[in-house]
């Protein structure tokens, strides 16, 4: 047999703690392949560790940074959750977090300085998850009704996303676009009234951006919605047996399209948050580089896909991209935060494996799946 | 020679050129997907790619005529090994291809390993040293029209017509172009008949993943020429595109990404002309076409019959009992 | 034949472990050169592992193989191909979209890196085989283009081109009618008269009986013996032995009490609808059943029965015609109306259509009334009371499980039928459309899950049972409809019911007036 011929077979008893040692075990795993690579590249690994734990999480302030950084990553990671959970792969939270964005600092500007702050608050949060979800909901019907692929449509709807808002900053006069001051010749976009920018929640010694309360509590309902309501049994049915929810009497088009919505609007709040707790401008540059949509599989990911888990792997994202952030100069690797992401990632989708089934040479006797398995 | 400077020439000649990395990322990343296997971390490879052209390009010092060839292989190998995680990761731990994929890109892409190895290297304050110019055909360059368009390219331009040529009669003329297919649409049968899913594979994931290394270079040591963090902007992601666009057949793919170069440049080209048109939206029509031709190609029966493999995104394991 | 010849292939005490289960154990067994010998056993019996070791597939944990006398240890199809060994499978390994040569030319040869490999010379050995076997197809055609009949050809011929000696055979009739299963019958035979050696495996007494030369019959996973027997009912006593409680007979003590057939709960007229290739798969069927009463629907698999169970659960829209369940019209191309009217339906696909397979059992058991009280407090359900109702329907069912969490992909194929016929009889239903009950079950899993139809019946449902087992269909029917090209050609009463002519109707050779 070539030496290719591994075969995987799975082990027969899985301990009670292993959904907990996995994402730990994994996330140390790629912290020591980490630090192979920064001492290969003539790094000193602890100093660069100890330096984004400190940025991260332990310095002075440090830890409001990280919940910033982690609001965005909290909504894409949600948007991701809910959507892969039924099998519907929106790779599109980039561009629903644009379209968030984009609705989101519109309704802003609109309302106006004269605005109460708490109507522009709400009106944000609800103009964004619109747009996002708008955005969302294209791939959704298209899979629903002619059953094309949503990954690639929602991939592309990402760059579409950018290439619109690009557009109204840098190649049109639109609403967004400051059109006075330094604005007339370095394009850029209106600053938001200081009247919609959303709260910081002071908890003694750590201020709590707004986006962030907002995303914990979304996300505890969503939990909810998806073990203990009907519409979340509908959820789970789809996501594993779409003919089977079929023949139940469900819906799966239906379905796909309003989790495709929800999953969009989502993002879109998150961008929404983005602006209105961090940036108070509509910045395609900037959006665009964070590449908070994609980040956001990788919160997914690594939580399993469960909503609660989400959050709190967000905080750990957003400390290290924070870290990198603050950080960032020329004694600190530039990069180091996409590796470390990277690597994390790689390290869970494998250990997920590997705890679960042992990889054996095949030509050896296979000894198949368990009898329980076989049908 | 001014029967040449015209509008269309220049936007063929440009299309051809700036078409010339998502040849290669296409054609990889067909392969890879004729057996069985997406890989969505096109991007990420080609940003391996790019980097490690420059590295060469930069450090290396020689004759053109050996450093660009060294920097080509260097970039087919950084990407092929970028590619390796994905293949182990998908082929032998059956993990979603998708989230590898994804994983590969965030991995090596933009703000990875790309940017911390060019920011180690040092690389960007300066032009890459050698880069790959424009030659001139036999001499044809003046010929009317088809000279500037077909005889004044880049050697790689016309090392990814080869390489179109060479996968087209592999796929589809060759033993092992028909058990690759054969492993794309049924690995099952394939492996009853005693081909090795998992070799194949492994091959061609890791061997289509080089290509998009060339495809890198392509924008270090061609385009830019130097090296940009995240210079790709995008253009992994297209590629995908135009492996659907292409119907799996490098052929058209080649017709695509000569399509879409002409979009991607069309902006640029007409504005220097004075013909003032949002470049923003122009750039947007290659995203919106790819998602209508999604749409018309989505019925599954026409999808088959225009060569999507059956078994594609779908892990393989052989049954037991 | 000459005594002094090695066997053209040979096992030795072999012995198959799979956890939990023994799937041979002490098999002993040879195929002399051309010969036809038929592996028979009941689903279960360990004839799959037996081929599978043969093939290469699996290597056997004890025993040893011969191959003309010589002892050879494969590691995989490969080394088994090479040493002359052959199997059609029952599933074909084809693929759709190439060609009849490409399919067959898969695998084998290799050409100078580089070179182009010729498909003409292949095209022309395809049609000679074709042509000294009578296996007549197209080796242009693609393979979608070509009938189950001709695939399997397609199949046979592709062993015969890798120069195989032994071929195996692997239920090759389930899916061709009576007439196509007498002429691969032949088939076999010229094709062991040419010097090599079929092994034919299967579970029908008849065909095992006309077809081959010798037999070793299979029970439990042994080898039970070897014998050149060819009447019907002593191969029978043999497969089934004595102490497995004869299913036909429990069967039909039960059948021949049913007298309580009620009135009538579903009503089918003259039901038209196209399949999935935009063909006509059902043309003008007809059917009543009453309650109380199981009535089988007989025929080759692809004669419209997928369509028309289908179309009962509202999976699949139909053309014209009307389905009535108690008077009541059915809603076309609706779940939920089925649901409420009181279909339950079996799929024969259970794992993909009947069951999620992520999902606990007591979940797949709530899967159709999970919406209304007491399963639901609207938005939410009740998790608690499902996995209550999931504990009792365990009980009351047998299905053997750690527990009611337990997701159903982790159950066995008798276990996860058990699942599904708990749910499906759970809601008080009027009528039972089940599609090939007993296929892929063990002999134990088939016999309760025919008394379970049985109960159903006796409880006042109208069992609607679709199989391709003919067999099951007569040991469990009260009438029996048979089904071809879309049409019901002739329905029978228990008592008239005459397996010849059934056999006939279902290969479409005789005329429904006749």
């Amino acid at each position: 047999m070539s030496r290719f011929g591994f075969r995987l077979e799975p082990r027969s008893n899985l301990p009670k703690w292993l959904p907990w040692a996995v994402p730990v075990g994994s996330f140390l795993a790629a912290l020591l392949v980490g630090a192979i690579v920064l001492f290969a590249t003539g790094q000193n690994a602890l100093s660069v560790y100890g330096r984004i734990l400190d940025r991260a999480f332990l310095s002075e302030g440090a830890f409001t940074g990280t919940l910033i950084s982690a609001t965005p990553l909290l909504f894409t990671g949600l948007c991701a959750a809910v959507a892969f959970r039924i099998g519907f792969f929106n790779i599109g939270g980039e561009g629903q977090f644009v379209m968030g964005a984009i609705f989101g600092s519109g309704i802003a500007l609109k309302l106006g300085a004269d605005a109460p702050g708490i109507l522009s608050v709400s009106a944000m949060v609800i103009f964004g998850a619109i747009g996002g979800g708008l955005w969302g909901l294209i791939p959704g019907i298209l899979k629903a009704k002619f059953r094309t692929n949503e990954i690639i449509t929602s991939l592309m709807l990402n760059y579409v996303a950018i290439v619109i808002a690009t557009y109204l900053i840098f190649d049109s006069n639109s609403f967004w676009r400051e059109l006075t001051g330094s604005g007339v010749v370095f394009p850029k976009g209106k600053i938001l009234p200081t009247g919609s920018w959303w709260p910081n929640l002071d908890f003694g010694s750590i201020i709590v951006p707004f986006g962030f309360v907002l995303g914990m509590v979304i996300a505890g309902w969503l939990y909810v919605l998806q073990r203990k309501t009907r519409f979340g049994f509908e959820m789970r049915v789809v996501g594993g047996a779409p003919t089977t929810a079929r023949y139940a009497g469900m819906k799966p088009a239906r379905i796909v399209v309003a989790v495709a919505a929800l999953s969009g609007a989502l993002a879109g709040l998150g961008g929404a948050a983005d602006i209105g707790n961090f940036r108070h401008v509509l910045d395609p540059k900037g959006l665009q580089q964070s590449g908070f949509g994609y980040a956001g599989i990788v919160v997914a990911a690594l939580a399993r896909l469960n909503p609660v888990a989400v959050v709190f792997v967000a905080v750990l994202l957003g400390g290290i991209t924070n870290a990198g952030y603050a950080l960032r100069g020329p004694d600190f690797p530039s990069g180091l935060v996409g590796v470390l992401q990277g690597l994390i990632l790689f390290c869970t989708l494998g250990g997920e494996v590997l705890a679960r089934y042992r990889i054996t040479r095949s030509g050896r006797t296979p000894v198949g799946a368990s009898v329980l398995e076989a049908s | 020679m001014s029967i040449n400077d015209n509008l269309f020439v220049i936007i063929m000649a440009s299309a051809i050129f700036y078409g010339t990395p998502l040849v290669f990322a296409s054609l990889g990343e067909l392969l890879a997907e004729r057996s069985g296997v997406l890989n969505l971390g096109v991007e990420g490879m080609m940003l391996l790619g790019a980097v490690a052209a420059a590295w060469v390009s930069t450090n290396v010092g020689g004759p053109a005529i050996v450093v660009l060839p060294l920097a080509i292989v260097a970039a087919m190998i950084a990407a092929g090994l970028g590619a390796s995680i994905h293949a182990f990761l998908t082929i032998t731990l059956r993990v979603n291809q998708i989230i590898s994929g994804l994983a590969l890109t965030i991995f090596a892409g933009a703000a990875g390993l790309s940017s911390y190895l060019a920011g180690i290297w040092q690389l960007g304050q300066t032009p890459v040293k050698q880069q790959f110019g424009k030659i001139d055909v036999f001499g044809l360059t003046d010929v009317p029209v088809v000279g500037p368009i077909l005889f004044h390219q880049t050697l790689l331009t016309y090392l990814s017509w080869v390489l179109v040529i060479a996968a087209s009669f592999y796929l589809f003329r060759t033993r092992a172009g028909l058990h690759l297919r054969a492993v794309g649409e049924s690995p099952q049968t394939a492996d009853s008949v005693g081909i090795s899913v998992s070799r194949y594979r492994y091959f061609h994931v890791i061997f289509g993943g080089s290509f998009a290394g060339i495809a890198g270079a392509c924008f270090s040591l061609m385009i830019v020429p130097t090296w940009v963090d995240g210079m790709t902007a995008g253009q992994g992601w297209i590629a995908l595109a135009l492996v659907i666009f292409g119907f799996w057949r490098p052929d058209l793919t080649l017709l695509g990404a000569y399509l879409f170069g002409a979009l991607s440049s069309l902006g640029l080209t007409l504005q220097a002309r004075g013909i003032h048109i949002s470049t923003a939206l122009l750039t947007a029509l290659p995203y919106v076409m790819t998602i209508v031709v999604l749409v018309v190609v989505s019925n599954t029966a026409s999808r088959r019959q225009l060569g999507a493999p059956a078994a594609l995104g779908k892990p393989y394991e052989r049954e037991e009992r | 034949m000459k005594a002094a010849t090695a066997p053209a292939v040979a096992a030795f005490h072999v012995t198959k472990k799979f956890p939990g289960v023994i799937a041979n154990e002490d098999v002993t067994f040879d195929v002399r050169v051309g010969e036809v010998h038929a592996l028979l056993g009941e689903n279960g019996a360990g004839k799959t592992t037996l081929s599978n070791i043969l093939t290469g597939l699996y290597r056997p944990d004890e025993g040893w193989m011969e191959v003309a006398g010589i002892a050879v240890d494969f590691q995989s199809p490969r080394d088994a191909i090479a040493a002359g060994i052959g199997m059609v499978h029952q599933h074909f390994r084809l693929i759709p979209t190439f060609s009849v040569a490409e399919n067959i030319a898969l695998g084998t040869g290799h050409d100078p890196v580089g070179g182009r490999f010729d498909l003409k010379k292949i095209e022309e050995r395809v049609a000679e085989i074709s042509e000294s076997f009578d296996l007549p197809v197209d080796p242009r055609a693609k393979i979608w283009q070509l009938s189950v009949g001709e695939q399997q050809r397609v199949e046979i011929i592709k062993v015969l081109y890798r120069d195989a000696r032994v071929l195996i055979f692997d239920e090759p009739t389930a899916v061709l009618s009576p007439l196509e299963s007498e002429r691969l019958g032949v088939t076999l035979q010229t094709m062991a008269r040419s010097g090599r050696s079929i092994v034919f495996i299967s579970h029908k007494l008849g065909e095992v009986a006309s077809i081959a030369d010798r037999v070793t019959v299979l029970r439990h996973g042994r080898s039970v013996e070897t014998t050149s027997e060819n009447d019907v009912s002593a191969l029978a006593s043999l497969m089934v032995g004595r102490d497995v409680e004869s299913v036909t007979r429990s069967a039909h003590a039960i059948v021949e009490s049913s007298s309580r057939v009620g009135s009538v709960v579903l009503e089918i007229e003259e039901l038209h609808a196209v399949g999935d290739r935009g063909l006509k798969a059902l043309d003008g069927v007809s059917l009543t059943v009453r309650s109380g009463e199981i009535v089988g629907v007989a025929g080759v698999a692809g004669n419209g029965q997928r369509e028309l169970v289908e179309i009962l659960a509202g999976l699949r829209r139909k053309g014209s015609g009307s389905i009535r369940v108690d008077g009541e019209s059915l809603e076309n191309g609706s779940t939920r109306h089925p649901i409420r009217l009181g279909v339950s339906y079996v799929p024969q696909d259970r794992m993909g259509t009947g069951l999620a397979p992520d999902l606990t059992i007591a979940e797949n058991m709530a899967l159709k009334n999970f919406r209304r009280p007491p399963f639901a407090r609207p938005p939410f359900i009740r998790q608690s009371v499902i996995d209550a109702q999931g504990r009792d329907l365990m009980e009351q069912f047998d299905v053997r499980a750690p527990s009611e969490t337990t997701p159903t992909r982790r159950l066995s194929g008798g276990n996860v039928q058990k699942v599904l016929l708990a749910r499906e009889m759970s809601g008080d239903p009027r009528v039972l459309v089940i599609a090939s009950p007993s296929q892929g079950l063990d002999v134990g899993a088939v016999a309760t899950v025919h008394q379970l139809l049985i109960d159903a019946a006796e409880s006042g449902v109208g069992v609607l049972l679709v199989s391709e087992d003919l067999d099951e269909v007569l040991a469990l029917s009260n009438r029996i409809a048979v089904m071809y090209e879309g049409r019901i050609l002739d329905t029978f009463d228990r008592a008239d019911a005459d397996a010849q002519r059934i056999g006939l109707l279902m290969g479409g050779q005789l005329d429904v007036s006749a």
